[in-house]
């Protein structure tokens, strides 16, 4: 059922995903963490999902993470990376922890989809309506700027608000 | 797929790759030879007739000197950002239409390698991902002037995306679509998009000077305060690769505003006589005629893209180059402005027209 091209770009983002965690160094970790969001992209464009492949490397590729990447290279992390050690009991721990939320939600979706397989109710899209209403990107903008827009504005001003509590925050740590 | 598919998605990517790459020799040679020409001086003139051999011989200097590695760069990420400086404009193109349909074997193919109903937000997103080599670059060859000059590249062109997506989005508002076979047609129909959306026309294009890292906004690597700026740490072909990215990020920018703007691969005043000239006198059939129309158009779009590659050179040569902060304020103090009013100013016109 999967494609092997699928596969493929799963197993890379899958070891960028480890580099990113083991790696020492924190630009080496950035640009890990965006090869896994670009390989993301790569297989929602392969399921045929392009706007959201799209929309995955404008926001995600393109301008959150060249934030990141930015700000670790004007902060200059040089002396904690030389400094750092890994303490094995913590780490151990963090990775046990990792296992057990890991599994809790694993557990809960397998049984989710065990349970309700067979009586699921799809949404009201599905591939061939979506191809009649003329794509993707107008269904969205259609549902987002006609059925959701009071939650949109109201996210939009939630960010916002983020905004300027950082701005307001700063300003006082500075004067 | 079947091997047909296959067969002719392969020669249309050749078909766009090659043409890319293939005009970059070219492009250098004007860039040169056209300098000296505006600055009345005579410009490189030995090797070949008029020196079309130049890029040639760059390119045996190129590949036959060292290859030489700075001892304390990021080898990685160092051999990493000009291969990513040049992908990312080359992906970029898949989306650019270079004509309608043509016909072979009784099978339609679209000219544009990927077909998809986010065309325009694909571009902006690959737009997007030319940072990465500059801050990889600057940040991995471990040198103060190529920090600087990353950083200075980084925050130019993160700030010139704003007015450019503004222009941009105006310009959707007016067709309605993100779909680049929709927006030509569109323009067709009625009238070219730099007659609907002079000042979007006009912010993008100035926008674009600022994204592809080109005179008069080439602080990134002003050679007089950076040396050469982010690839300062680079020789040989390594150098040469950000050489081509920069003109291959040119091209696709060309073929944008062309896209978005001038019509795109729309044939030219007269085209459409000649076309039906050719096919009515050597006989053709529906299917040569639609053939001789699509050839007409890749050639429309070649010389719409050869006028603006031509006006990155001839501004080159005419504006002098901006200090830092003028550059910072003509991006967020005039352009971002200016299209934010625009933008309003579109809306208004395309809600009261389409009343």
């Amino acid at each position: 059922m999967l494609s092997p091209a699928i596969v493929i770009l799963a197993i890379i983002s899958a070891i960028l995903a480890t580099t990113m965690i083991f790696a020492k160094n924190a630009v080496t970790s950035a640009l890990c963490l965006l090869g896994v969001l670009i390989m993301s992209a790569g297989i929602y464009g392969l399921i045929g999902e392009h706007m959201v492949a799209t929309i995955q490397l404008v926001v995600y590729a393109g301008a959150i993470m060249v934030l990141f990447i930015f700000s670790i290279m004007l902060l200059n992390l040089n002396k904690e990376e030389t400094e750092y050690k890994q303490k094995p009991l913590v780490f151990f721990g963090v990775i046990g922890v990792g296992l057990l939320i890991g599994g809790v939600l694993f557990n809960g979706l397998f049984s989710h989809f065990k349970h309700h397989h067979d009586g699921r109710v799809l949404g009201p899209f599905s591939h061939e309506t979506i191809q009649q209403l003329g794509g993707n990107s107008k269904v969205l903008s259609f549902a987002l700027f006609s059925q959701y827009y009071i939650s949109f504005e109201v996210i939009s001003l939630a960010l916002l608000t983020a905004i300027v509590g950082a701005v307001v925050l700063a300003k006082r740590k500075f004067d | 797929m079947e091997l047909f598919d296959v067969a002719q998605l392969m020669a249309k990517i050749v078909f766009v790759v090659g043409l890319s790459l293939g005009v970059v020799p070219i492009m250098v040679w004007f860039e040169r030879r056209g300098a000296a020409w505006m600055q009345r001086r005579v410009g490189p003139n030995r090797v070949g007739p008029f020196g079309l051999l130049q890029p040639l011989a760059d390119v045996v200097k190129f590949i036959f000197k060292e290859d030489f590695t700075p001892g304390n760069a990021n080898k990685f990420f160092y051999y990493m950002a000009p291969m990513v400086a040049l992908i990312a404009p080359l992906c970029a193109m898949s989306v650019i239409p270079f004509g309608s349909t043509a016909i072979v074997n009784g099978h339609e193919i679209t000219l544009q390698i990927a077909t998809m109903d986010s065309g325009v937000i694909f571009i902006l997103a690959f737009a997007g991902l030319e940072v990465y080599p500059i801050i990889l670059a600057g940040w991995a060859s471990k040198n103060k002037y190529a920090v600087l000059g990353s950083l200075r590249g980084a925050s130019q062109i993160v700030s010139y995306e704003i007015s450019m997506g503004l222009a941009l989005l105006s310009m959707l508002i007016v067709y309605g679509t993100f779909n680049p076979h929709e927006m030509v047609s569109w323009q067709a129909a009625k009238y070219w998009g730099c007659v609907v959306n002079p000042f979007g026309a006009l912010v993008f294009w100035i926008s674009i000077f600022a994204e592809t890292n080109r005179l008069p906004f080439d602080l990134p690597e002003g050679e007089s305060e950076l040396v050469a700026g982010y690839h300062l740490e680079y020789g040989a072909m390594k150098f040469a690769l950000f050489f081509m990215a920069e003109y291959v990020a040119m091209i696709m920018a060309s073929a944008l505003i062309a896209t978005l703007f001038f019509g795109g691969y729309g044939l030219l005043p007269g085209m459409s006589f000649l076309v039906n000239f050719i096919s009515t006198n050597f006989g053709f059939g529906e299917v040569g005629m639609q053939n001789t129309k699509a050839a007409f158009e890749v050639l429309s779009l070649i010389s719409k893209v050869a006028f603006f590659m031509f006006m990155f050179v001839w501004i080159r040569w005419t504006v002098p180059r901006f200090r830092f902060d003028q550059l910072m304020d003509l991006g967020w103090k005039i352009l971002f402005p200016l299209s934010l009013i625009n933008l309003v100013i579109v809306t208004l016109m395309v809600y009261v027209l389409n009343k």
